[in-house]
């Protein structure tokens, strides 16, 4: 017998693995089950392919979304149209990255308490939009394909950004419209994965650059004759300007001034410039990524430089990474990122708190204060004040050409220099033709709610 | 009833949120304190020396004998050892019966054993018989009838009635908590069938209590604590499947019956010898029905279909297999029993290779190998190493492709989580989603995957009810292997503790393989954890090992399958 109780300590052999598998498993839930509860799919978390857990209001705790079960989305059907890019669908063709990206927090998940809440409250997240400006801006874009955003360049709070065409995600396009309408990208998010050409918007940089490289930039003067030849090709422009100011090519847009400009700064410069102002650059918050930009400067013929500085040729850009450039503009040189999700509270304790985005200077402060008076310059004696009551905005148009017999895209960049009001705004709308005159009035009921909403 | 339920889930929903919010942290530490108390004396009782005879050598010098079953030989691993060179190593086996006889069989000595002077192989033992072995004459002197009722005193009390009453009302509102949590969210329907299960094991578990406290066998820990793990697997079936609640109460009475049944054959050693070979029978006869009757499952072609009844052989047959393993000691000694074993062993895996039953083949091979090294311990390796290879090598290449594919997506599940993980995916972020106290009854999501109430119980207990109460159903299945380990100290015959030492081993290797696999530190093979997982065949099974395990807890009072003294009772009475 003494034999067989010896033997049977083999038996610890068992205990031991056991105990050793439990304990390396328990070592191992401490350390990724935050991974775990994240992974897209988790069922806790997600429906899908969605986030399936907690509610989305706006900034002003308007529902926008119930995540719970099937997903409720707000009442109003234009609210709704307007903000599912942002909330995501129900079949997950379009995705929620800022929602995904905090799932933990709108769970509430904790190692010891998983995602349990009391009742199952659900967890809230409130993002920075204006359920009205969103609204508002999608009535004013009327069925035109683009988008339309307004942020905060103090705070990065982005208060409206609607891109069109859209869907109501509880009517969401059969297989039929998607083969008629697909093209249109009615899933796409223009704001952050489309780029455009900028057309005359771009002269911004282009200023910014000369005001930054070109010591007495502002006693420059162009002559602009209508056209330019290099060689076989011309730079047109939209009028005869003649003997001009840069202060005055900015205002009336005149392609012959910006054409000498671009080639008196030099394409090195003007294209190390461009990418200082990160205006070709991805921009990331929230678990968004947007699309990077494009120019071609370098090694390009002439003519080529002198349309990249005009914002054509093989200029594309982000509408979202435009904006930020804008605002660092009103912001005094200083980039703040825009952010989407302000905070988010599971019953009465808040697991997320968006902080301020401010980050580099891009430019100095006596370069973004010129380029401040340019643009209020535009505003007054080419735009008109009439558009933005009680605010005092800054901006330029824009007409690209897209060419294949398509109409212009109309652009609008520009902000408002209130300090109540640190908006800065960015629009495109497609094939609409001039930029101005398209831009305008949409731009003025869509700052008009934004005023309101902060 | 189903007004009741009706009224109950129409009242304020508040109710129902506080009730759900309190439990959760009460329910751990009810079950925390209930394990305490059962695992702890399991684990902590004093083993005492007993002493049962006395071998007496011509020079006046008093060998004792402490064991129902001793070898007395020249090595030093003997339990009697008389170091002259004349006696081989191991020279004898005395043997000592329930109705106080002795026994002597020569254990293929070289000089063979003599009593009064004839050379025998085996022969009972009468008071002043002259044994010889080696040159060397000795007599037994077995102890008288006083000394053994005060032997019999002496032994550790295994537990008192009044505890074992406390441990089982703690389980009993356990159970209770559990069976209201999910009477507040499931459906009328399916809560009359929740209830009548969790109904149906409280009242099994005080039946059986009264039988003990009848027979005044008041231990009733180990029991305990497998009504506590049967109490989880109803509380996963509540929350996976509750239509087969009924179904599993069933295979829980037949599993008790089986328990019963078992202890009372292993009562007796004879008996339980003869049974053995019965046994033997039964086990093979069971799967080479599977095999020409069985019907395939997901790959496994490991079920048997009686009419409405479906039932898994293999699973009894482990039962059987333990039967054939166990030996008594001086069968022990000879070589031959170890051929035949191996031999049987060959037939079982053959079968279940036939099977594809990977997860089946697996328990049994461990067991094999369990009941290998106990039976030989080092001398025999050599031969059984070469039949585990073997084993493993018919294994490897009959279900190669089978084994290999779950090889596959082994610690690489979140590559592939929408298919070959998806089971071990899914259990992993709900586990995680339960955290420590889980997110309650009714709110899981793990009754959406395959087998969740089996393969995959661990994850989906510890969904709605945490990761704690997961983890105490592993320490029930460890507790239950440490009280082995201990008990085999005081094993009366090699018979009871290879039974107990393989019935742990089976339980061990049934959760380490069910629980890793489930949470990818093993490869996944469908194997279930013992009494917690949904299947009748493995229910019923794990309750007849329970009873090898009971026959080994020789504890005072422990035991209706354990026979105390008869003149020790008699003679307090």
């Amino acid at each position: 017998m003494n034999r067989i109780m010896r033997r049977s300590r083999i038996l610890l052999i068992l205990i031991l693995v056991m105990a050793l598998g439990i304990s390396v498993f328990s070592v191992e839930y401490y350390i990724k089950a935050k991974d775990w509860i994240m992974f897209p799919g988790s069922p806790h978390l997600y429906n899908s392919g969605n986030l399936g857990c907690g509610i989305v209001t706006d900034r002003d705790g308007i529902l926008l979304m119930d995540m719970r079960d099937q997903r409720t989305y707000a009442e109003n059907e234009m609210l709704r149209q307007s903000t599912v890019h942002w909330l995501g669908d129900r079949n997950g063709k379009v995705s929620a990255p800022a929602l995904s990206n905090y799932a933990m927090q709108i769970a509430g998940f904790k190692v010891v308490n998983g995602v349990y809440t009391y009742g199952g409250t659900a967890g809230k997240a409130q993002i920075s939009l204006s359920a009205k400006a969103q609204i508002a801006a999608f009535e004013a874009m009327a069925g035109q394909k683009g988008t339309v955003a307004v942020f905060n360049y103090k705070t990065g709070e982005l208060i409206c950004a609607v891109t069109t065409p859209t869907f109501d995600p509880n009517l969401p396009p059969d297989a039929a419209q998607e083969e008629v309408s697909g093209a249109d990208g009615f899933y796409l998010n223009r704001f952050t994965q489309s780029v455009y050409i900028p057309g005359s918007i771009f002269k911004i940089a282009t200023t910014a650059a000369a005001l930054e490289a070109i010591p007495d930039a502002l006693e420059l003067r162009f002559q602009c004759e209508g056209t330019m030849e290099f060689g076989v090709d011309t730079v047109t422009c939209t009028g005869t300007h003649g003997d001009i100011s840069l202060k005055e090519a900015f205002a009336y847009s005149c392609n012959c001034a910006y054409a000498q400009l671009s080639l008196k700064l030099g394409a090195e410069t003007l294209d190390r410039y461009i990418r200082q102002f990160g205006i070709v650059d991805s921009i990331r918050f929230d678990g968004i990524e947007t699309v990077s930009g494009n120019v071609q400067i370098l090694n390009q013929a002439p003519v080529q430089v002198a349309w990249s500085g005009i914002g054509q040729h093989k200029d594309q850009v982000n509408p979202c990474a435009f904006m930020t450039f804008v605002g660092a503009i009103a912001n005094g040189g200083i980039v703040t990122n825009p952010y989407l999700v302000s905070e988010i509270t599971v019953g009465n304790s808040v697991t997320y708190q968006s902080e301020n985005q401010t980050s580099k200077r891009i430019m100095s402060t006596k370069t973004a204060t010129a380029l401040q008076e340019f643009m209020r310059n535009n505003v007054q004696t080419v735009y008109s004040d009439e558009y933005f009551p009680g605010l005092t905005v800054c901006a330029k148009s824009g007409t690209a050409e897209v060419g294949a017999g398509l109409l212009p895209n109309g652009t609008f960049a520009g902000f408002s220099s209130d300090p109540d009001f640190p908006l800065a705004f960015i629009i495109f709308v497609e094939n609409s033709g001039s930029g101005s005159s398209i831009c305008l009035p949409i731009l003025s009921k869509v700052l008009a709610a934004c005023k309101e909403a902060i | 009833m189903g007004a009741i339920i009706s009224a109950l889930q129409q009242s304020d929903k508040t109710y129902i949120y506080v009730y759900q919010s309190v439990i959760r942290y009460i329910i751990p530490i009810l079950a925390g304190l209930l394990l305490y108390r059962c695992i702890r004396p399991l684990v902590t009782f004093r083993r005492e020396p007993e002493i049962w005879a006395w071998i007496c050598l011509g020079n006046g010098k008093k060998l004792p004998v402490t064991h129902w079953e001793s070898v007395i030989g020249r090595s030093k691993r003997s339990d009697i050892v008389i170091g002259i060179p004349t006696i081989s190593r191991n020279h004898a086996v005395l043997t000592r019966y329930d109705d106080g006889s002795w026994t002597i069989a020569d254990a293929g000595s070289k000089s063979g054993t003599r009593v009064n002077g004839k050379k025998i192989s085996i022969c009972p033992l009468e008071e002043n018989d002259v044994i010889a072995i080696g040159g060397v004459e000795m007599t037994l002197q077995p102890i008288s009838r006083r000394q053994e009722v005060r032997l019999s005193q002496l032994r550790t009390k295994a537990s008192s009635p009044f505890r074992s009453v406390v441990n089982l009302s703690l389980l009993t509102v356990l159970q209770f908590l559990f069976c209201f949590s999910y009477l507040l969210v499931e459906n009328v329907e399916d809560a009359r069938l929740i209830f009548t299960g969790f109904l149906g094991i409280t009242i099994f578990q005080w039946g059986m209590l009264t039988f003990y406290l009848i027979v005044k066998k008041p231990s009733f820990e180990v029991e305990t604590l497998a009504f506590f793990l049967c109490t989880l697997g109803m509380v996963v079936i509540s929350a996976v499947k509750p239509t087969e609640a009924v179904k599993q109460l069933a295979a829980i009475s037949l599993g008790l019956g089986l328990f019963v049944g078992l202890g009372f054959v292993l009562r007796d050693l004879e008996h339980a010898k003869r049974v053995r070979y019965a046994a033997a029978i039964i086990g093979v006869v069971l799967l080479l029905i599977t095999l020409v009757f069985g019907k395939e499952y997901h790959g496994a072609k490991n079920w048997l279909i009686i009419g409405s009844f479906s039932i898994q052989p293999s699973e009894l047959s482990k039962v059987c297999f333990v039967f054939v393993g166990a030996a008594t000691l001086d069968r022990l000694v000879n070589r031959r029993n170890l051929i035949l074993f191996i031999v049987y062993t060959g037939v079982i895996c053959v079968c279940l290779a036939l099977m594809n039953d990977f997860g089946t083949a697996l328990i049994f091979f461990v067991a094999f190998l369990l009941i290998a090294y106990l039976r030989s311990g080092s001398i025999g390796t050599i031969a059984l190493a070469c039949s585990a290879v073997g084993f493993a090598g018919i294994l490897a290449v009959k279900i190669a492709p089978h084994a290999l594919r779950r090889f596959e997506s082994w610690r690489h599940i979140w590559e592939d989580p929408l298919n070959t993980g998806f089971q071990q995916t899914r259990a992993l972020m709900c586990v995680a989603a339960g955290g420590f106290f889980g997110l309650g009854a009714g709110n899981g999501w793990m009754r959406r995957v395959f087998a969740a109430d089996s393969d995959m119980v661990f994850a989906s207990l510890s969904e709605e009810h945490g990761l704690l109460l997961s983890l105490m159903a592993v320490v029930c299945i460890l507790a239950l292997g440490l009280f082995v380990l201990r008990s085999a100290a005081i094993g009366r015959s090699s018979f009871y503790t290879i039974g107990a030492c393989t019935a742990a081993g089976i339980y061990l290797v049934q959760a380490i393989l069910n629980t890793l696999g489930t949470v990818d530190l093993l490869p996944l093979t469908g194997v279930t954890f013992p009494f917690l997982s949904n299947g009748g065949s493995s229910m019923i099974c794990a309750w007849g090992l329970l009873a090898f395990i009971k026959a080994a807890d020789t504890r005072q009072d422990a035991s209706f399958s354990v026979r105390q003294s008869k003149y020790g009772r008699d003679q307090d009475e």
